[in-house]
């Protein structure tokens, strides 16, 4: 059987068994509720579900574009100019190790429990890989593709705009792609901690109540947001980087990083 | 006057390591003049003095008659090392990309990509990325990509190293052939002696570090070369003559 096939499959078989277990008495509705029930919850509360996904993409949206549009000026600056490079690259690195979580009470102290906190965290969260993988990516480009590109009498600008971005391509998508995941789980995170709104709020609010089959009416719906996300950016770098097959930096730049979240 | 004249060139590294010491040397226009030396002796680095891509310590090149402070592809093109081919353009577009620098007429430039393409005989492969391409189809993109601006001058770094054995030689019989329509002057910078022979009017020998010119060996073998010839007394003497010469700069 082919791989794809065997994951399907697999996929088919989970959701069969999330169906049957709980019917069995093998375990107590609480623990899981059938798949069922679940889709009926979510079906009957689709008004209160749909706005909640509505405020967590429109979080998650918000925190991306701080996290992208940071990371990679920042990204460009610590690996193009050696000076900042040496003054930040250190500082970043090991805040990167720092569970940012612990940052979110001040958040909320300073923002208040709406959007803006979760926004303003998920963005932090969503930089660090972003911002590193931009650095790496300009810091490891091949300097023979500069110095060809010098010798066949490239300008500055030139080199930037022909050399220096599409050389660096993906490896800023492999960190996108990463930074977009930490946005997701930043939103969702910072909602169950404290929110009004959003899926990850109501994630919490029906744990507080024994309301398992609304808990995990949530909980499909950030795997459904999460896996929706995996595929969309999936397609565009592939639109993007045709070549990838030949950016070997790509793996290694991501898997460095996730081994760190 | 010749295309390449070089006097008391030399080079120190960081103020402090001397590099290339007293380099003089002409190349008159046509010519096909290879540099071998040990690694490290600093020959490529008179190579990008020669691209205008670094600057030397001490003395003057002239490039058809003029000082080359800084790169001038309708002057001089190079062709490097490893295939420096943009991976994420087509054959194609990395030929026409010294073209689209300079703006004009795209349809003039895919014209002229493809003629470069031909003559490197690898038409119906441009729309092919690097990395579909043999390291050797990879490196006659190169040399097309050095030709398209049709620079009088040519210089070329280690460009077959990275080849195996048997795709190096017809890289060799190839870069001849091309040559031979085209009339540049070339000067081609190799590890390889039996390259070096093959390929040569006039072979310069450099030694270690620091790096100046002990040897002028002029190769006297009939064009076209064949790889009949490699078999000859006259090449294995010409051959044995450099290997003493860099040997004994060695010591």
């Amino acid at each position: 059987m082919k791989p794809v096939t065997v994951r399907r499959l697999i996929l088919v078989s989970l959701l069969i068994a999330w169906e049957f277990v709980p019917s069995t008495g093998l375990l107590p509705e609480l623990f899981l509720p059938s798949l069922s029930s679940t889709l009926a919850v979510l079906w009957k509360d689709a008004a209160i579900y749909g706005h909640a996904v509505l405020v967590t993409l429109y979080e998650v949206a918000l925190a991306m574009v701080i996290a992208c549009g940071g990371g990679i000026l920042a990204g460009a600056a610590v690996g193009g100019l050696a000076r900042v490079r040496k003054l930040l690259l250190p500082v970043f690195s090991s805040l990167y190790a720092v569970p940012i979580v612990i940052l979110y009470p001040v958040f909320t102290a300073w923002f208040g429990v709406g959007s803006e906190s979760k926004i303003a965290f998920a963005g932090i969260y969503a930089f660090f890989p972003v911002m590193l993988s931009t650095a790496a990516g300009i810091q490891t480009i091949d300097p023979q593709f500069l110095l060809a590109a010098r010798s066949m009498g490239a300008t500055l600008p030139q080199q930037i705009a022909r050399v220096i971005i599409p050389a660096s391509l993906p490896t800023v998508f492999a960190g996108l792609r990463l930074g977009g995941a930490l946005a997701i789980i930043g939103v969702v995170v910072s909602e169950m901690l404290t929110a009004a709104a959003g899926i990850g709020y109501l994630v919490t609010l029906n744990r507080t109540i024994l309301d398992s089959p609304r808990v995990f009416a949530a909980i499909l719906l950030i795997l459904l947001l999460s896996i929706a996300y995996y595929l969309a950016s999936r397609a565009i770098e592939k639109r993007f980087v045709v070549w990838q097959s030949a950016g070997k930096p790509l793996q290694t730049v991501q898997q460095s990083a996730q081994s760190t979240v | 006057m010749p295309a390449i004249h070089i006097e008391g060139l030399s080079h120190v590294y960081g103020g402090t390591v001397p590099a290339l010491e007293d380099i003089s040397f002409d190349v008159p226009a046509g010519r096909f003049t290879v540099i071998v030396g040990p690694s490290g002796c600093g020959k490529t680095s008179l190579l990008m003095m020669l691209a205008g891509l670094r600057a030397q310590s001490q003395g003057t090149i002239h490039c058809l008659g003029r000082p080359i402070p800084e790169p001038d592809p309708l002057r001089v093109g190079v062709i490097f090392q490893e295939a420096s081919l943009y991976p994420w353009l087509t054959a194609l577009a990395n030929i026409e990309f010294p073209l689209s620098l300079r703006g004009g007429a795209m349809q003039e430039h895919r014209k002229r990509a493809e003629a470069m393409l031909e003559l490197v005989g690898l038409t119906g492969f441009g729309a092919r990325y690097p990395h579909e391409l043999s390291g050797g189809m990879k490196q006659r993109v190169s040399i097309a990509r050095g030709l398209v601006q049709d620079p009088p001058v040519l210089l070329m770094d280690e460009p077959f190293a990275a080849l195996d054995e048997q795709t190096r030689m017809t890289m060799g019989h190839e870069l001849l052939r091309i040559w031979s329509t085209t009339s540049k002057t070339v000067v081609f910078v190799t590890h390889s002696l039996t390259e070096a022979v093959y390929l040569a009017d006039e072979v310069l020998v450099m030694s270690a570090r620091p790096g100046r010119i002990i040897d002028r060996i002029h190769v006297d073998l009939p064009r076209p070369r064949n790889y009949e010839m490699m078999a000859t007394d006259m090449f294995g003497r010409l051959r044995d003559r450099i290997w003493q010469q860099i040997r004994k700069s060695d010591a």
